[in-house]
Formats: structure tokens, sequence, C-alpha cells
């Protein structure tokens, strides 16, 4: 295959780090630094990932270096994989930066099952799921929501589920921020998005979207297992989505936005698609608000699903079907922490807070071990759990990848293998397949990603997470 | 510039409809858009029609643009009405955006976030 990022120059910094340095291209601010070890090397420079990652350091106000994970791939303007803080005094904030799906994100659910005990209900389970989670943007959402209660979704976040009985108290603590990000603002969200997210709430979604049913497969650290509340055979569920078109038409907004007020503020841009302004700018201001606005209706999206999640539990398991959220995490993301003593705008796309043991932020049943991270495989392989390092705070301003990361394109991938091969292969492993349109298979199947497996070993040999657990699909259901 | 548009404008329409058939209604509405330049015109015009398209689950599938320039157009579209939202499409991005004469053609490339 050919390598088609540029030829920038590198240097290999241990086995699974490679710096590209500030001198590899003139207008670079900062040096940016790859995770990746030698298998990883050739996969990451297949697309135009690194060429994006240079980007970004030329961005003002960048500080430290520009991170990819090993799932790095490319994006639109900034890579999907990408990590990068700008001081919130001088520094940029860019929608780009944060990627059309805002709050895209993975929550783990625990039962107190073991799988093997109900083995023979795993297909009920799943085959209700399909039919109870709405997946497709027209098929309405499990909870319509008038303009008042939009605008406090927007505003409050899972508190509000709390009120109208979707959460439990005891739910909140273990999901990012409580579920609420409190510098939303509702009124820096369009009405076209308010209208595309109207009737979304509750729903999964397309793409690369989906709810698993799966099993604990191995524990690779017994402490944080038991403190995450999780072990070996456990039944459990993943689910992966967003803010659906509200977030979409976000993001579309404040590009256009940005992209004409750049002008003013004296930027220049390699990439339109990169389009920001100042953080401390009428403009940054209002996207902030807007994309936390936008990350509320993410985490009550998980909620609302993580509600039908249970019910179908309880009707096909009985009392003993009761789900527990382990945690909920963003991989889609612009957050503003203080790293080495200073306030930055940290943009995670397509990559996971992995924050350390002790973080306040962390969850206090956690905060001893670090706060949880789930990086889903492709569809059919495993999921890992793993948990934040001390190191990652120094490493990756707290940050680890999001997933297995693509391999090739879906028109690619559809190339290789047809959908119903692919469900054919899925099934033949015992895994049941609800997906209404077998041709989008193709575009998520295994061969379309890196392996995950390899891809969170660089993450743990680099030390911006540790393994804990390794979780596999007993069903999976898509849109 | 407006022939482009109009072929853009029915190349998402078949991708929103996935191929499949559909009745147009005897609805006929106006669409118009502003942008800075363009290529935003185009990114613009794109996600005009997904809006439409996923807020009232009515597909524009016939354009006749009325009046186009560098930074607007106004058109007239017609439509077919489907059960659900297409989902496919989610957005239009400025990811590798291009809008050029070649060889005497207008051409125009965008890529569209699934």
């Amino acid at each position: 295959m050919t390598t088609v990022t540029a030829n920038l120059p590198f240097v290999r910094l241990s086995p699974v780090l490679v710096e590209i340095p500030m001198s590899a291209r003139e207008d670079m601010r900062v040096s940016a630094r790859v995770y990746a070890d030698g298998e990883l090397w050739p996969k990451v420079t297949m697309d135009h990932s690194l060429d994006q990652v240079v980007n970004v350091s030329t961005l003002p106000g960048v500080t430290g270096y520009v991170y990819a994970m090993p799932d790095v791939h490319e994006g639109y303007g900034f890579p999907v994989g990408g990590v990068a803080a700008f001081k919130a005094s001088e520094g940029i904030v860019s929608p780009g930066g944060v990627g059309y799906d805002i709050n895209c994100g993975v929550r783990l659910l625990a039962s107190e099952l073991r799988a093997s005990a109900c083995h023979d209900k795993i297909e009920s389970l799943v085959h209700d799921l399909s039919r109870s989670i709405p997946s497709g943007m027209g098929r309405g959402g499990a909870l319509p929501l008038s303009d008042t209660e939009l605008d406090r979704v927007l505003g409050e976040g899972c508190s509000l589920l709390v009120d109208r009985g979707l959460a439990g108290d005891d739910d909140l603590p273990t999901i990012e921020a409580n579920g609420s990000f409190s510098a939303a603002d509702p009124s820096a969200v369009s009405v076209r998005a308010k209208n595309r997210g109207r009737n979304q709430l509750g729903t999964l979604g397309s793409g690369n979207h989906f709810v698993e049913v799966q099993v604990v497969e191995e524990v690779f650290d017994e402490l944080a297992a038991a403190i995450f509340g999780l072990r070996k055979g456990q039944l459990t569920v993943l689910i992966h989505t967003g803010s659906r078109g509200l977030g979409h038409q976000v993001c579309t907004d404040y590009v256009r936005l940005m992209d004409t007020a750049m002008s003013r503020y004296g930027i220049q841009l390699p990439d339109r698609e990169l389009a920001c302004t100042p953080f401390t700018s009428t403009e940054g201001k209002a996207y902030f608000g807007a994309m936390c606005a936008a990350a509320n209706f993410a985490f009550c999206n998980r909620q609302v699903i993580t509600h039908t999640a249970r019910r179908v539990f309880e009707r096909v398991l009985g009392s003993q079907g009761q789900l527990r959220i382990v945690y909920d995490v963003a991989h889609n993301m612009a957050k503003l922490e203080e790293h080495e003593q200073e306030l930055v705008v940290v943009h995670r796309k397509g990559a996971t807070r992995a924050f350390g043991p002790g973080h306040p932020e962390t969850p206090e049943p956690y905060r001893r071990v670090g706060q949880p991270v789930f990086i889903p495989g492709s569809m059919g392989t495993a999921s890992y759990v793993l948990a934040g390092t001390e190191k990652a705070m120094r490493a990756s301003f707290g940050s680890a990848c999001h997933g297995a990361g693509r391999a090739m394109s879906r028109r690619a991938a559809k190339r290789i293998k047809p959908g119903s091969q692919v469900r054919k292969d899925l099934e033949a492993r015992g895994i049941v397949v609800r997906c209404p349109r077998t041709p989008e298979l193709a575009e998520e199947a295994p061969h379309a990603y890196k392996d995950v497996d390899a891809v969170v070993d660089v993450v743990h040999r680099a030390g911006l997470a540790r393994k804990v657990a390794r979780l596999i699909p007993l069903g999976v259901v898509k849109a | 510039m407006g022939a482009l548009f109009a072929e853009a404008g029915s190349a998402l329409s078949q991708l929103l409809l996935r191929g499949a058939a559909a009745s147009r209604d005897d609805r006929v509405r106006e669409i118009m858009v502003s942008s800075p330049d363009r290529e935003a015109l185009l990114v613009d015009w794109l996600n005009e029609i997904l809006y439409v398209a996923e807020t009232e689950c009515w597909v524009p599938v016939q354009f006749d643009v009325v009046e186009i320039s560098e930074t607007s157009v106004r058109a007239r579209i017609r439509g077919v009405p489907v059960r659900e939202a297409p989902s496919l499409v989610k957005a239009t991005t400025h990811h590798r955006l291009q809008v050029e004469e070649v060889e005497g053609v207008l051409q125009g490339e965008v890529i569209f976030d699934l």
C-alpha cells in the first residue's frame, strides 16, 4: 500500500512513540507526538492523518505537543484520534477539533449476572434491544421534547432525567462531569440544531454507533476491575452514540460562523475545516456554550437508551436483570482543564479523557485506581476497559485512544467483503446481529479497522492507560 | 454553475434515498442560501438539502436553479415524502472541498460526514 503522508521527518523516541519535530514544517508552532509501535506505524502513515496533526500544530495558542493516538486516522481538519491543547488566554477553540458528533462517547453498563447463566436469553435480549431502541433518524425518539424541555436537556443535562424517572440519583456520579456541563448555553444553539434534535433523544443513530451485549472475557487488573465492579464472565452492555443531528448542526453552524469571522482575528489556516476563533472571542464563547449544550444532549441520549436497556433486561431476565452504570465517557469534546499549572482548552477528537488516580474529576469510588476508559473495538471484536494513569497527565494531556481506528474507507471495506458475508461470519462465531441494512455491516466490518488488541497494547505500553479487562461481544445492535 | 448545483443536489438525493423507489408529490418550494464564497455556497446548499430532508421527511430530488451567483443561490425544488428521515449523510464538510473549472467544465468535489 502506498504511503500518502507527506515526507515528514520524524524521530522514534521509544518503541511506542514517534516525534515529528517542530522543524518538519516552517509553520509548526510545537512538535507533534504519535503513539505507534513498529506494527502500527505503517498504518498511521497510510492516509493524511499525520499531515493533519502537523496542520493542528500551526494553530494559534497551541501548547505542549499535538498528540496522535495509536488509532489515529484521517478526519475533517483535525485527525480522528488527535489531542491538542490551546492556552485559554490566547489560544483558539475549533469545532473541527471536536468533530461533528459532539460528545460521541461510550457508556458501559454491568449486570450482576454471569453470561453463562443466561446464555439462552441472549438472542431475546438483542432482539428486544433492537426493537426498543430507535436506531435511525426518522423513527422518532424514545422521548419527544417540547421547546422548554429541550432547553432544559441542553442546559441541565442528565439531572433533568432524574426528575423524569429516567435516571437514578446514583447514576449521575458515574457519568463524566455528572452528566452535565455547567458551561452549556442553550441560547447559543440554533433553532435548526434544536429542530434536528427534538425527536432524537434516546435514538442510536447510524454509522459506527451500536449497542453491544458483551461478556467480560479476561481481567488483567484484579484490583481496578473489582473497584469498577467488573469480574470475569459478567454480562455487560456497551452503548456507543452521541449528540445525533443536533450536535452535527451545532458543528456545521459554528464552522461557518468561524470560517467567516477568522479574518477579523488575523487567523490563516492550512485547511478550511480547521476554522477557529480565539477561545475568549464572542464566537469562541458562543461555540463553547453551544458545544457543552450539545454534549449535555448526548449524555441524556445515552441515559435514555440506558433506561430502555434496563426495561429490556428486566423484561427478559426478571428482577436479576438490573444494570448499573460503570462509567460514561466522551471521546469528542473540548474541555477547559488545568495542565502543568496552565488553563488550557483540550480538544479530544476521537480520543478519550484518561485522568489518573487521585484526580478530583474522577468519581470518588474510582479515584484510587484512575478514571475508567473504554475502548470499543470494531463490530464483532473485543472491547477494553482501562484505567487512566498519572503518566497520561504529562504525556497526552490525560488522554488515551477511543477505538480501533479505521484502516480503510467504507467503500474499500465493501469491496473486500459484502455485508451478507460479514453477517454470516459474525453469526458463525455465535454473535447475534441485529442490523436492518445488511450492506452497512460491510462498512463497519472488522477488516475495515485496525486491530484493537494492537492499538490498546500501545496505549498500555506507553503508560497512557493500563488494561483492566477485555470484553467480547455476544450480540450487536446497529442502525 | 447552476447546473453544477442541481447535479450536486441530485447526487445527494440519490444517496439519501439509497436507491429506493419513491413518488414525487406536488409540492414545490423555494430555498435560498447565501455564503461567503463559491465553495462555501456548495457546502451550505447541500447542508440545506440535508436539513429539509431530515426535519421534514421530504427528500428534494429536482432542482430548478432560478438565480445563482458566487455567494447566493435561489432554487425551486420538488421532492419525495419518505416514511423515515434519511440517516446516511449527516453533514457536508469542507474537507478537500473543491470547485474548479476543468477544460471548460465546472466541477465540484465535497466529502460528506456519514
